[in-house]
């Protein structure tokens, strides 16, 4: 009897003490965030004040977010030149690396070992060194500051990693599965569609999500290869609020703009997350 | 060119090689099946008999030669147009349809009816009693379930031949037996033209109208079960069908129609082609041919080495004096411990005799006799 009111509560300690370290983990990690939040619903002189405590003391205010949005062209501008350009990164992205991770798993031609592997091999390519020529190459092509450009740059840049995602996300599904589909009388592109889409489809969110969240988070080309404020994407519009008119920062609406540019980012991994965590290990196990 | 009825299409490869770069795997091989025959491939792993049946299913380019099947060339067709149906190791479901959609896939590819894949959709469930399983995705099937929905697939587009590809080697053994009963009913019942690929002797014997024996990539004899167990026509095919596998001891021929293994002078009462007084032979004995007797200088010495109690039968695992090691089958249940000596005698009718090259020697009376 003893034995088992040990064992129940060395079980219960265990519990509790693998349930705390998830939560003090937990906390670390939505500390940021929910700081971010609460600072962005401060009145604007009140989120000037030091930091301490971090939720509005003077009342919940939407202050800061009339402010980002009365900033430059307006925050729905630049917002819809985030959707656009992330939008169009993730569908062009998906597009090219579904059929180049198909074409190299499954088809045999000339040297496609070789260039995978130059394809996976230009992630070894600092991207600020090569700013400059492709800054150069879009004024050749007439595509510099335009969103269309932008959208080019970040898709060759997501390319390699797209591709290795989803060459490895066809690896895995039984070749026999589509040797079936082929007797069955399914052309090449039905059993892309029809049979291997659902199967890699885990693979697909992987890429829709990273390229996503490249696009949507990167700074540094946008800051070089837009020039017209029109055409800004929200980091780029974050710089400048942070950087302030006359010498002041307003952090409220710094932190409003943080908040408004988190939240697709959260909402699409939350809704997502099931099928990214099996794409990242898919091949893994069998 | 006519096409023949599906239930009897004939299958004709005609010099038919495959190379993978400079390997060859197939080396230009002829066979003919006929129409309605179950024709098993069996050979050992990379003997190419996969590769040949997904070559006469199109799912393999063919390097040169030509396949027919029921009277037309489909050496260039794709998969869909040769009018066969392919049943896989793994099964090849889709796993994101319900079985009813698996069954439907490559009937709805073919632009069928609707009411019309309903009503085939049904027949191979009813057929395969997989109706109650119809709304199911395959990951919530067992595996015999799983092959019996992959063969319905199979059934469905109503195809001139079926291939199977080892379709019963991820069963367990039980499933496999009433499986393997189950593929023998269809064909009495539907009566196509079969190929199945195997490495399991059993099948193989079981279910095979004829066994097309391959090493690589070549045939080495084609013959009904009985004629390939029987009458092997060479050294590897002795070697391979049957389990335990033939026992194969140097010999001696001794000239008129005499032998002699280890010390012991064996009288066959025949002579045989091909070979003279003196020369090396191979002798094949069956377990099941050697009998344990009494001491005589014309049985076989042998020293026991283990024995295996299977039940209904017994094997001795021996050695003979020369070395080598020789299986027996003993049936009158007398228990024989390890190191003890025995007497094996044969009956000269159930010999077989091969060249050292691996040829087999047959009575002079018949050599040069078709044996299949």
């Amino acid at each position: 009897m003893a034995r088992t009111r040990n064992s129940s509560a060395r079980r219960l300690f265990a519990n509790i003490r693998y349930h705390g370290f998830g939560i003090v983990v937990g906390l670390l990690f939505l500390a940021p965030l929910v700081w971010s939040v609460l600072v962005s619903f401060k009145p604007s002189v009140e989120a000037r004040q030091p930091p301490l405590p971090p939720w509005p003391v003077d009342g919940f205010s939407v202050q800061s977010y009339d402010n980002l949005a009365q900033y430059g062209s307006g925050i729905w501008t630049y917002t819809g030149n985030s959707l656009m350009v992330s939008a169009a990164t993730v569908v062009a992205s998906v597009i090219v690396s579904l059929f180049a991770g198909y074409g190299f798993s499954r088809f045999r031609f000339p040297f496609k070992n070789a260039l995978f592997v130059l394809i996976i091999s230009t992630v070894m390519i600092p991207f600020q060194s090569i700013l400059t020529p492709l800054f150069l190459i879009l004024t050749k092509l007439g595509l510099q500051n335009t969103l269309t450009g932008i959208v080019l740059v970040y898709v060759t840049l997501q390319l390699p990693f797209s591709i290795f995602m989803m060459r490895n996300a066809f690896d895995a599904v039984p070749k026999e599965i589509e040797d079936a589909a082929r007797v069955d009388g399914a052309s090449v592109l039905r059993v892309l569609y029809r049979i291997m889409l659902p199967l890699v489809l885990p693979g697909v969110v992987t890429v829709a999500i990273f390229a996503f969240l490249a696009s949507w988070n990167e700074f540094l080309a946008a800051l070089i290869l837009l020039t017209d404020q029109n055409k800004y994407t929200l980091p780029v519009l974050m710089a400048a609020v942070r950087s302030g008119q006359f010498g002041t920062i307003d952090w409220g609406a710094v932190q409003s703009g943080v908040t408004l540019m988190m939240a697709p980012c959260l909402a699409l991994f939350l809704l997502l997350q099931r099928y990214y965590i099996r794409g990242l290990t898919a091949g893994a196990v069998k | 060119m006519t096409v023949t009825s599906p239930e009897k299409a004939k299958i004709e490869l005609r010099d038919v090689r495959k190379s993978f770069g400079a390997v060859n795997i197939i080396h230009g091989l002829d066979l003919s099946i006929e129409g309605g025959e179950f024709v098993v491939f069996v050979g050992p792993s990379g003997c190419g008999k996969s590769t040949l049946l997904r070559m006469i299913a199109g799912l393999e380019d063919v390097t040169s030669g030509d396949i027919f099947i029921a009277g037309r060339d489909v050496t260039e067709l794709d998969p869909a147009k040769r009018g066969i149906a392919m049943v896989f190791q793994s099964y090849a479901l889709y796993p994101h349809m319900s079985v009813r959609e698996n069954l439907a896939f490559g009937l709805e590819m073919a632009k069928t009816p609707a009411e019309e894949i309903e009503r085939q959709v049904q027949g191979a469930a009813q057929i395969l009693k997989i109706g109650p399983l119809l709304e199911r995705r395959p990951g919530q099937l067992s595996g015999g379930q799983r092959q019996r929905v992959a063969i319905g697939r199979a059934i469905v587009r109503k195809p001139l031949a079926f291939l199977f590809d080892e379709p019963l080697s991820n069963l367990d053994a039980e499933l496999r037996v009433s499986m393997r009963i189950e593929i023998a009913r269809l064909h009495r019942e539907l009566g196509n033209t079969m190929i199945y690929v195997t490495h399991d002797q059993t099948e193989a014997m079981t279910l095979a109208d004829r066994i097309v024996v391959l090493r690589d990539g070549r045939i080495e004899q084609v013959g009904t079960p009985r004629e390939v167990y029987e009458d092997p026509s060479n050294l590897f095919v002795a070697g391979f069908i049957g389990s335990p596998r033939m026992n194969i001891v140097d010999a001696i021929y001794a000239g008129d129609g005499r032998i002699k293994i280890a010390d012991t002078v064996m009288a066959l009462g025949q002579n045989f082609a091909g070979v003279a007084a003196g020369d090396g032979i191979k002798l094949g004995i069956r377990p099941e041919h050697l009998n344990v007797a009494q001491s005589s200088s014309t049985a076989l010495r042998a020293k026991v080495d283990f024995a295996e109690y299977l039940g209904s039968t017994r094997y001795l695992y021996c050695y003979l004096p020369s070395g080598e090691t020789i299986t027996v089958e003993q049936r009158d249940g007398r228990d024989l411990s390890s190191g003890e000596e025995i007497f094996l005698r044969c009956d000269p009718e159930r010999l077989r005799l091969f060249s050292t090259g691996g040829d087999r020697l047959r009575s002079a009376n018949t050599a040069g006799m078709p044996t299949a």
